[in-house]
């Protein structure tokens, strides 16, 4: 019978059994493995690196010998500087302030509405015969379709553009929490049932943690939906906020502004992401820990 | 001895032939891209209000250049000058006609070449305009409210202009950027509190209503520019000038009492303005010579000039722009000279006043 | 011990071939409210139009061939930047999933270009193509992409060793494996992903019609024209008909989904 290279008795690692002490054989099998570790890790960033660097320097280049003329392509400092600039004059802070405080609002009133509407249909047979169908053809229009008419009725300001960015959050919210009310084991309503949990102990006990995974998917696509539909509305017509600073680098040919106004909307949806992410982490590790 | 004879008659005949290529005729282009900064209503490809759109309306550049077999490609652009700017900077344009001062000069200080070759209006009315609904009597009134102009545009120096004339600057108001159209649909659901737009057609729907109005002030408007890329110029200047003498005459043409309504209503068909603006703002016009007129004048000069100061203070610029080499009058002169027009338009001093007269025309019956 | 089911309920078979009356008792309530609002002038007419005016003008505006050329335009922009993002999203998706450099290379970038909020692209694609044709279709294609490629590589990725071990078995070639085992592998999320770019494509390709305005045609321009007139009923039909090529894209989308997924069993 051959023997498995696995197997240690037989072929035993090499370097190791030199060694006469088998702590030490550990350790510096630890601080190899811990070091390839770190190296690889550090590696796997280096390479992410690589195509942006690349980017960079042909972006560098071409803005220098203006292979795209300099009315259209901003020089890669020229748009550090004018982010400093901007940071440095406060008007950055005040207009993300505006847009953040928009999409805030928007998550507030939509979210609500949606986890309310996505509760009531998911929990009660009735609302979910009388609403539903309303609710799947109003779902599957694109949120844009609303702006025309909404700007008839809601105007311009503030109101369009929180009731446009509440309306393209309230989509994922319900049909996520939909779906999370629907994944939920039915043994476990069966539980609660023996256990003659009230409603709100049902809620609370049985349903937000089970349907937890769902909800946060749907607050995920929600951040998006409401990203993307703000950044729609202050470009069609705003008087502050990050869509309005790109309209106005565009207006006085200051692309340089533009290309902020992207780095900026691209960074904070970045970090509106990990933000997300790790506040998952934490919900699931807790729902972990109790079962 | 012949063969050196024979090359050295060969080299000869080379020579001149080499030499005589650039005496003859200069190439010309296939098609003239000439952009206008603006465009119909919905975007619609017409133009109104000047010289220059009668050029357009009435296809007088495309008599001129059809015999050459020369093709005029027109563009309009619903994002105006800005727009245009952008057009020039990826080559797509080789003429404008009718550029407003603020995008003119940001485009000269982020880079773009061009040469002014004639002016295409100057003065005209301004109005103040409110929705219907609002009781808002004077600009004070509406002190940290929504105002409307299309940033970029010269419309926005003008808003800029009459805040400062009444000692209000662009901070004490939330200024929204809103194209032509949308700036009516606004006023119209009160979704803004003033603006600057001819009132006539609105007020007779029940839109909106004008409650200021400065007639002819050469402090708050600014002539408009016709100019040509600096390229196009090097490269074609005969054409360059058969445009300009051209213009002149469609300008000449315009300034006639006869054709004045032809005008107006040709102008009416962009859509952007009605018949009815039209009209009621030129009635106090007796003379189409005062706002119809392409000189480069002094009052010209001196308004760019202004222009810059205000476009450096209001920080909508970021590199200094010099006036040096960017008028180029040369061809207006030959083309006034060529039509026997020298005398006939009125010239205005640096603050606007006139200077000297146009020639005396035959009375207005 | 696990009886979720692996598709939520949300379309039950049963359900759509008996329509539940209940269902029309909201938009009924809301269209009688409506039409008594206007009727009673309670409401700026102007702003707020009778139920009958909007019929009248839909009916108007669906016989009207300038209209359906705008529609046929705007699908055609929307089929055209689909096509080339979908397909470009199933190389670069599969790119990234299948090599294990390219997803270090690649991956990184896309993940946070990906964060950049669509529209966000717009200005300066436009500055840089113009307002016509192309820039709109760059922009589609772009809007496609992002989920298709997503749903690509997240397919492929699920491709787990024993299909590859198959494969070399039968000595695949490249393009074998390519077609024959890793993409009909990925194809549910492929589908998905499809699905969810057609999504996008559309919004994508009514978003730039209104952003990226000129004189041309398409829906968004219809929409536009009508505000210009101040015809609030045209704009009423013209978001009716977004919503409604919405809606059967989607549908289409899904048959088309069910079909090319029938060959697929059940996971045991």
């Amino acid at each position: 019978m051959s023997a498995s290279t696995d197997d240690a008795s037989v072929f035993p690692p090499r370097g190791r059994g030199a060694l006469p002490q088998p702590q030490l054989g550990a350790l510096l099998d630890f601080a190899r493995t811990g070091v390839g570790a770190v190296a690889r890790r550090v590696g796997r960033a280096a390479c992410g690196l690589i195509l942006p660097a690349f980017v960079l320097a042909a972006w560098c280049s071409a803005a220098a010998h203006h292979w795209v003329p300099e009315q259209l392509l901003p020089a890669p400092a020229s748009v550090w500087q004018s982010l400093r600039e901007l940071w440095a004059a406060g008007d950055l802070q005040s207009h993300l302030g505006f847009s953040a405080s928009r999409v805030a609002w928007s998550l507030a009133i939509g979210g609500s509405g949606g986890l309310l509407l996505g509760f009531g249909m998911g929990l009660s047979r009735t609302l979910r015969a009388y609403l539903y169908p309303s609710f799947n053809v109003a779902a599957q229009f694109p949120v844009l379709g609303w702006v025309p008419l909404l700007i008839i009725f809601a105007g311009i300001d503030e109101g369009l553009k929180i009731s446009a960015i509440s309306i393209a959050v309230v989509v994922p919210v319900t049909i996520n929490t939909l779906k999370g009310i629907a994944n939920i084991p039915p043994h476990l309503l069966e539980v609660s049932r023996v256990y003659r949990f009230s409603l709100a102990q049902v809620l609370w006990r049985v349903v937000l943690p089970a349907a937890a995974p769902s909800l946060f998917t749907g607050l995920r696509q929600a951040v998006m939906q409401a990203w993307l539909a703000l950044v729609f509305v202050e470009l069609l017509a705003s008087s502050e906020g990050i869509g309005y600073l790109i309209v106005w680098g565009r207006q006085l040919s200051q692309p340089d502004l533009v290309v902020a106004g992207m780095v900026v909307i691209g960074a904070v949806g970045v970090l509106l992401d990990l933000a997300l992410r790790w506040l998952e982490s934490r919900v699931q590790r807790w729902r972990r820990a109790a079962f | 001895m012949q063969r050196r004879t024979l090359a050295t008659a060969f080299s000869a005949l080379a020579l001149l032939g080499l030499t005589s290529v650039p005496a003859s005729a200069e190439d010309k282009p296939t098609v003239i891209r000439i952009s206008f900064p603006g465009a119909g209503t919905g975007g619609r490809p017409l133009s109104g209000g000047s010289f220059p759109s009668n050029a357009h309306l009435f296809k007088e550049i495309d008599d001129e250049f059809k015999a050459d077999g020369i093709r005029i490609e027109w563009k309009f652009f619903p994002g105006a000058g800005p727009a245009l700017n952008e057009s020039y900077a990826n080559g797509l344009t080789d003429v404008a006609f009718g550029h407003g001062d603020l995008p003119l000069i940001v485009g000269r200080a982020t880079g773009l070449k061009h040469r002014i070759v004639l002016s295409s209006s100057r003065f005209g009315s301004s109005y103040f305009v409110v929705p219907a609904g609002s009781t808002a009597k004077s600009i004070a009134d509406l002190k940290g409210k929504r105002l409307a102009t299309f940033k970029g545009t010269a419309g926005q120096l003008t808003l800029y202009r009459w805040l400062d004339k009444y000692g209000f600057s662009d901070k004490d108001f939330r200024v929204i950027s809103l194209d032509n159209d949308s700036t009516k649909a606004a006023l119209a659901t009160n979704d803004i509190d003033g603006t600057n737009i001819t009132p006539f057609d609105l007020q007779a729907r029940g839109i909106a209503r004008s409650i200021l109005e400065i007639r002819d002030d050469p402090k708050i408007t600014r002539p408009g520019t016709v100019w040509v890329g600096e390229e196009f110029e090097a490269k074609y200047p005969q054409i360059v000038q058969r445009i300009v003498t051209r213009l002149v005459k469609v300008a000449y043409w315009s300034t006639q009492e006869a054709n004045r309504e032809k005008e107006l209503q040709a102008w009416a068909t962009s859509g952007s303005q009605a018949y009815v603006d039209y009209k009621k703002d030129w009635e106090s016009v007796s003379d189409l010579r005062t706002r119809i007129n392409p000189l480069l004048d002094d009052y010209y000069v001196a308004s760019l000039k202004n222009s810059i100061e205000e476009t450096k203070k209001y920080k909508l610029i970021r590199k200094d722009v010099s006036i040096d080499g960017w008028i180029e009058p040369k061809y207006l002169n030959q083309a006034l000279k060529e039509l026997k027009l020298e005398d006939y338009w009125p010239q205005y001093d640096a603050e606007g006043k006139l200077k000297v007269d146009g020639r005396k025309l035959a009375a207005r019956n | 011990m696990n009886e979720t089911p692996t598709r939520a309920p949300l379309r039950p078979a049963a359900a759509t071939r008996r329509i539940d009356p209940r269902a029309f008792a909201l938009p009924l309530a809301l269209l009688a409210l409506w039409w008594l609002l206007t009727a009673g002038g309670w409401v700026d007419t102007r702003l707020i139009v009778p139920p009958g005016n909007v019929l009248r003008v839909a009916a108007r505006t669906l016989g009207d061939p300038v209209f359906w050329q705008g529609v046929l335009f705007s699908v055609a922009r929307d089929a055209g930047g689909f096509a080339a993002g979908a397909l470009g999203g199933v190389a670069l998706g599969s790119a990234l999933g299948a090599s294990r450099l390219a997803e270090r290379l690649i991956g990184p970038s896309f993940h946070t270009l990906r964060q950049i909020s669509l529209f966000a692209w717009l200005p300066l694609l436009s500055s840089w193509l113009g307002y016509g044709e192309l820039s709109k279709l760059v922009f589609v294609a772009l809007s496609t992409l992002y989920p298709v490629a997503l749903g690509t590589f997240e397919g492929v990725r699920g491709v787990t060793l024993e299909h590859l071990d198959v494969a070399r078995v039968y000595r695949f070639s490249r393009s074998q494996l390519l077609f024959r085992l890793i993409l009909p592998a990925a194809a549910p999320q492929i589908a998905t992903g499809l699905t969810l770019g057609l999504v996008y494509a559309w919004v994508a390709t009514i978003g730039s019609e209104f952003l990226l305005a000129n004189w041309g045609n398409g829906l968004g321009n219809i929409i536009i024209k009508g505000r210009a007139a101040f015809n609030v009923e045209l704009i009423i039909v013209g978001m009716l008909a977004i919503g409604a090529i919405g809606t059967s894209l989607n549908r289409i989308a899904a048959r088309v989904e069910a079909r090319a997924l029938r060959w697929q069993r059940p996971p045991t």
